[in-house]
């Protein structure tokens, strides 16, 4: 088979690996990397929990050749805290107990972050919307919606 | 899986490469659908051809007319100020494509070369009879979006032509546009019935003078209810002539039973999305949204 050599900027770190073509991103990241914050479930991109930012948008990892993220920015779950300080959003899911089994949580994350950039004055509506295509098993959804709001621009500064 | 994977950096590298591996070989835009088909063993080509490094295809350009490249995506769609008045049903069939994620990578191409009859950009697209730009090693070939669509799957390019566009005009200003999904929940759902409407009045406001109604997951294509548009031609908006309309869609359709639905059940969706979306069309005009 095949090898093809990659370089990968994740989470601003550059990585320079040698693999098949036929790997997913998510598999490069958990096996070849060992980021395993990333989840892998439905393998479909049904369920979001493989969700990354490539380039600052949500992606589904599992449904992503490595090849095609060549050259280009890829952040995980592990790379949102700066310097031992939670992102916002991650302390905003610990403040509003939105974490239950905590499977779905750094796809709901991502996928939250890379909305708020784009949309900071989103109402729930939007916010849940935005996260259609995270599923959460353990029902949570309120807490989770509750927790991005929160993190986007407090209503007195729109 | 196992394949050679090729990123060629022009359109002519990119066909020749298509016409070297033929059917041994597949063309990857978003993948959003190859890698998925690829992992259910459906297609297990030989030579995957990544198409990002081709410059040019990712791009909406507006000359008179909409060309939006194979690689646009739902996303760059939804976000496309030029799609908010009378495209808004480009705007309304992208945004309801699976969730964000999907949206950021899956393509306009790879929607219309996939030939699912439940393809929601597709029903605006034929609604607008846009044309299919496909090429291959001896030239390029224009085909209108309804004879590029044959069944389930399947599609008039042959075996390693590459779709590298999908045009159409710019509606005039007294046409509007709707596009009507009806799934089993609010999102990332595959359309039980899904219709999209084109409607362009006189200038008084009292008379259909051309419509288009092109309805998804009903038949083996996505397809023109042509009977529905002869059913509006001259006559006045009304809602019983909408509802009319409605009748001619869901006689002449030929939906299927399946998981998601019965064939009588997507037949009263058609009935009552069509005049809705015919509604939604006038009420448009009507605000001046576009």
């Amino acid at each position: 088979m095949s090898k093809m050599a990659l370089s990968l900027t994740i989470n601003g770190e550059r990585h320079d690996i040698i693999t098949e073509p036929h790997r997913t991103l998510l598999e490069v990241l958990r096996g070849d990397l060992g980021l395993t914050g990333t989840k892998e479930n439905c393998l479909e991109a049904e369920c979001g929990v493989c969700t990354v930012l490539l380039d600052g948008r949500a992606v589904n990892s599992c449904i992503l050749f490595a090849a095609q993220c060549q050259g280009r920015a890829v952040t995980t779950i592990e790379g949102l805290a700066r310097n031992g300080t939670l992102d916002p959003l991650q302390q905003a899911f610990i403040d509003h107990g939105a974490v239950q089994c905590g499977y779905c949580i750094p796809g709901m994350i991502l996928s939250a972050k890379a909305f708020l950039k784009e949309y900071p004055d989103a109402d729930e509506g939007q916010v849940r919307e935005a996260l259609a295509g995270n599923l959460c098993r353990c029902t949570g959804y309120q807490k989770i919606a509750d927790a991005v709001l929160a993190a986007a621009r407090p209503p007195a500064h729109r | 899986m196992s394949f050679e994977y090729h990123e060629p950096t022009s359109l002519a590298e990119a066909v020749a490469l298509g016409a070297r591996f033929g059917v041994d070989g597949r063309f990857l835009g978003g993948g959003t659908d190859l890698l998925i088909q690829m992992r259910r063993g459906k297609v297990a080509p030989r030579h995957v051809v990544s198409l990002h490094r081709v410059p040019g295809l990712d791009a909406i350009e507006q000359n008179g007319g909409i060309r939006l490249g194979a690689l646009v995506t739902h996303a760059a769609i939804e976000r496309c100020v030029a799609f908010r008045g009378g495209l808004r049903a480009l705007v309304e069939g992208a945004e309801v494509v699976g969730g964000h994620q999907i949206r950021n990578v899956g393509t306009v191409g790879g929607n219309i070369v996939n030939a699912s009859p439940a393809a929601d950009v597709v029903p605006v697209l034929l609604a607008l009879d846009a044309v299919v730009t496909c090429v291959g090693v001896d030239g390029e070939r224009l085909i209108p979006l309804e004879r590029f669509l044959v069944g389930p799957g399947q599609s008039a390019r042959r075996p390693g032509d590459l779709v590298t566009a999908v045009s159409f005009d710019t509606p005039t200003a007294r046409t509007a546009t709707a596009f009507l999904k009806a799934g089993r929940r609010r999102a990332m759902e595959i359309s039980v019935a899904c219709v999209a409407a084109r409607l362009t009045l006189d200038a008084a406001g009292e008379r259909c003078l051309d419509a288009r109604i092109a309805l998804g997951a009903v038949a083996p294509t996505t397809w023109r209810a042509r009977d529905a548009e002869r059913a509006l031609e001259g006559r006045a908006p009304t809602p019983a002539v909408f509802r009319e309309a409605g009748r001619a869609a869901a006689e002449g359709c030929r939906p299927i039973t399946d998981v998601r639905a019965s064939a009588g059940y997507r037949r009263l969706l058609v009935e009552t999305l069509v005049s809705r979306a015919l509604a939604r069309c006038v009420e448009r005009l009507r605000e001046g949204a576009r």
